[in-house]
C-alpha cells in the first residue's frame, strides 16, 4: 500500500515524511495553518490520487466535520461514521447517549454556552467539578475548579484552549472524583455489527495536566467481575451506536464504582501495549474495516498474553512542571532486544519545534509477566540517550522504581501527590 | 623573472632547463588570472604566452553544495504557493525575461475546483518559471522569480 504523508514546514525532516512513498507540505508551523488546514489536506490527497485517509490520533482525528468533508470528496475517512463521531466523539452527547445505553456516567452536563451556566452546574453538581473540552483529548481544554470563585478563569482558560487546540471551545461539567483509577477499554467494530474488545488500559499514571505518562495493559489489580463490567458497557455501548472502527472507551474507577468517562473514536497514542498483548496490528485493522471487511474474529479468537508498558518520551522538563522543550537532539540512541518496541519520529539531529505536543517518542516493553515487563522496561530506558532537550526519561524511571508503580497500587492522584512529595 | 638569466630558445635541456621551467612558472600565473595573453620583453628578447578563451560549456563547474548561499539574482523575488493544489498558468502564460509593468495575475493554483490567483505582487522581470503547467504544487513551494531591479 502506498502512501502519501502531509507535514508542516516545521516538520519538513521528520521521519514520517522521509518513509512515505510521496510528502506533502500543507502549511507553516502553527497548527491552525497546516494540520488543521483542512482544505490544504483534502486538496493534497486529491491530488496525489488517495483513496483514504488515517487521521492519526491527534488534530482532525475526532472531527466530524472532516469525516464528512472526506466523504462528501469521495475519500475514505480511517474511522467511525461522521455522525457517530459527531455523538461519540463530543463528549457532553456521548455521556447522554451512554446513559441511554444504560452505562454508568459521572454526574455532569451538556455543553456549557457561558460562565453563568457553568457557575450554575457547579452548584447542583458540587464542587470539585472539571471543565472538559467536548472535542478534546491529552488534558486539553481541560480544568479543574475546585470552588465558584475560580470557575469564570477555568472557563475562560479551558474554552480558549479547546478553541485554539481543536478549533472547537465548547466544554461540559463532570463531577470530580477524587483520585479514581482511569481504565480504558480498546474497542474494534466492523460495518456489519460485530464489535469485541482488546482488553483494557491502566492510564492513571498522569501529570497534574491530566497527561497521561505511563501506561499499561492489562490493568493491575483489576477484579475479573470489575474487568467483566468495564468489557461489557464497552460492548454496550459500542453496540447501541452502531460502532465501526478502532475506538476507545475510557472509565473512572474507584473502589466498585465504574463510571463512563469519554469516548476517543480514534486510535490512541497508548494502542501500542494493547498490540503488544494481544498481538495484534489495531492500524492494519482500522484500515481493513474502512475498507469494509468484517473483523473474521470473534472475542473468543482473541486471548491476552503477558503484560505491556508504555513510557511516554517527551521534550519536557520534569523539573520546571514538565515545561515543554524544543530544540535540536543533538544525540539519540534508542534501546532494542526482544520485548521492547520504539515509535518516533525522530533521531540525532532533529529539530524539536515549540508548536506541537511534546511527545518524542514511545517505549513499549513487553514480558511474560508484570514484574518481567518493569524489568525490560527498565533496562530499555537506561538504554535511550537523548541530548539536547530535557526529557521524561529520567523521571519515567523514577516512577518504575516507586513502590506503588511496583505493587500496581496507584490511582490518577499518584503522580500529583509524587511530585508535591519531590518539592517538599 | 629573475635577473641575468637569458630567454634564449630552449634548448636540448629539456625537460629540466631553467627556461623550460620559468615558462611554466609563466604559464601557471597566466591559469591564475583571468588574461588571454601575457608577453615579456627584455634586453631584445621576448616570450610570450596566450591561451584559447573558454567556451562557455567549458566553464568549470562550481560546487554544487554552496551551504546556505543563496544563487538566485540580486533583488528577485520569489512568489510562493500559499495553498496546496494543481498550478496552472494563466493565458496569455508568461514566460521567462518577460516584463511585468505593474501587478498583474501570472498564474493559478486550482484547489477544490477553486481558482486562487498567483499574483506578481508589482513589477519586475520574470527570472524563473519554476513550475510546469498542470503540476502539484505543496504549500510554500517556489513557483516563480521575479527580479525587482
Amino acid at each position: 500500500m502506498r502512501t502519501v504523508a502531509i507535514f508542516s514546514e516545521a516538520d519538513r525532516e521528520s521521519l514520517h515524511v522521509r518513509q512515505a512513498d510521496e510528502a506533502f507540505c500543507v502549511g507553516p508551523g502553527p497548527v491552525a495553518r497546516s494540520y488543521l488546514n483542512i482544505p490544504n489536506i483534502i486538496s493534497t490527497a486529491l491530488i496525489t490520487g488517495c483513496d483514504a485517509i488515517h487521521p492519526g490520533y491527534g488534530f482532525l482525528a475526532e472531527n466530524a466535520r472532516f469525516a464528512q468533508i472526506c466523504a462528501d470528496h469521495g475519500l475514505t475517512f480511517i474511522g467511525p461514521k461522521p455522525e457517530v463521531i459527531a455523538a461519540m466523539g463530543d463528549k457532553a452527547t456521548a455521556k447522554r447517549v451512554m446513559r441511554e445505553a444504560g452505562v454508568a456516567t459521572t454526574p455532569g452536563t451538556d455543553i456549557l454556552d457561558s460562565i453563568d451556566e457553568a457557575l450554575q452546574a457547579g452548584e447542583r453538581i458540587g464542587y470539585p467539578v472539571l471543565l472538559k473540552a467536548t472535542a478534546g483529548g491529552g488534558g486539553k481544554g481541560m480544568r479543574a475548579v475546585e470552588n465558584s470563585h475560580d470557575m469564570e478563569r477555568a472557563f475562560t482558560g479551558a474554552t480558549a484552549e479547546a478553541e485554539a487546540s481543536f478549533k472547537d471551545g465548547r466544554v461540559y461539567m463532570e463531577k470530580l472524583i477524587i483520585d479514581p483509577r482511569h481504565i480504558e477499554v480498546q474497542v474494534l467494530g466492523d460495518e456489519f455489527g460485530n464489535v469485541v474488545t482488546f482488553g483494557e488500559r491502566d492510564c492513571s499514571v498522569q501529570k497534574p495536566s491530566h497527561q497521561k505518562l505511563i501506561e499499561e495493559s492489562p490493568a493491575p489489580h483489576l477484579s475479573d467481575a470489575a474487568r467483566s463490567v468495564l468489557l461489557d458497557m464497552a460492548v454496550r455501548a459500542c453496540k447501541h451506536v452502531h460502532y465501526s472502527n478502532a475506538g476507545t472507551l475510557e472509565f473512572l474507577v474507584s473502589g466498585h464504582d465504574v463510571y463512563f468517562m469519554e469516548m476517543n473514536t480514534r486510535i490512541q497514542v497508548e494502542h501500542p501495549v494493547t498490540e503488544m498483548v494481544y498481538s495484534v496490528d489495531l492500524v492494519k485493522e482500522q484500515i481493513r474495516i474502512a475498507a469494509g471487511e468484517p473483523l473474521g474474529y470473534t472475542q473468543a479468537d482473541l486471548q491476552l498474553r503477558g503484560h505491556a508498558i508504555e513510557c511516554r518520551i517527551n521534550a519536557e522538563d520534569p523539573t520546571n512542571n514538565f515545561a515543554p522543550q524544543a530544540g535540536t537532539l543533538t544525540k539519540v540512541v534508542f534501546p532494542g532486544g526482544p520485548g521492547v518496541r520504539v515509535d518516533t519520529h525522530v533521531f540525532s539531529g532533529a529539530v524539536v519545534p515549540p508548536y506541537y505536543d511534546s511527545m518524542i517518542a514511545k517505549v513499549i516493553a513487553f514480558g511474560a509477566s508484570r514484574e518481567a515487563a518493569i524489568a525490560r522496561m527498565e533496562r530499555a530506558l537506561r538504554e535511550t540517550v537523548v541530548e539536547g532537550v530535557s526529557t521524561t526519561i529520567d523521571y519515567c524511571l523514577e516512577i518504575l522504581a516507586t513502590p506503588q508503580f511496583r505493587e500496581g497500587r496507584y490511582d490518577i492522584g499518584f503522580l500529583p501527590r509524587l511530585l508535591a512529595h519531590a518539592v517538599t | 623573472m629573475g635577473q641575468g638569466e637569458s630567454l634564449a630558445p630552449m634548448s636540448d635541456e629539456h625537460p629540466l632547463s631553467p627556461v623550460v621551467r620559468r615558462v611554466r612558472g609563466l604559464a601557471e600565473l597566466l591559469v591564475g588570472t583571468d588574461l588571454l595573453r601575457l608577453r615579456i620583453e627584455r634586453e631584445g628578447e621576448a616570450i610570450e604566452l596566450g591561451r584559447r578563451a573558454l567556451h562557455p560549456d567549458q566553464v568549470p563547474e562550481m560546487p554544487h553544495d554552496l551551504g546556505a548561499i543563496e544563487t538566485h539574482p540580486v533583488r528577485a523575488d520569489q512568489i510562493r504557493a500559499d495553498l496546496v493544489g494543481i498550478f496552472h498558468l494563466s493565458r496569455p502564460a508568461p514566460t521567462e525575461g518577460d516584463l511585468l509593468e505593474s501587478d498583474r495575475e501570472l498564474a493559478f493554483i486550482e484547489a477544490l475546483g477553486i481558482r486562487n490567483p498567483v499574483r506578481s505582487r508589482g513589477a519586475g522581470r520574470i527570472v524563473t518559471i519554476k513550475r510546469g503547467d498542470g503540476e502539484p504544487v505543496e504549500y510554500g513551494a517556489v513557483l516563480f522569480e521575479i527580479d525587482r531591479g
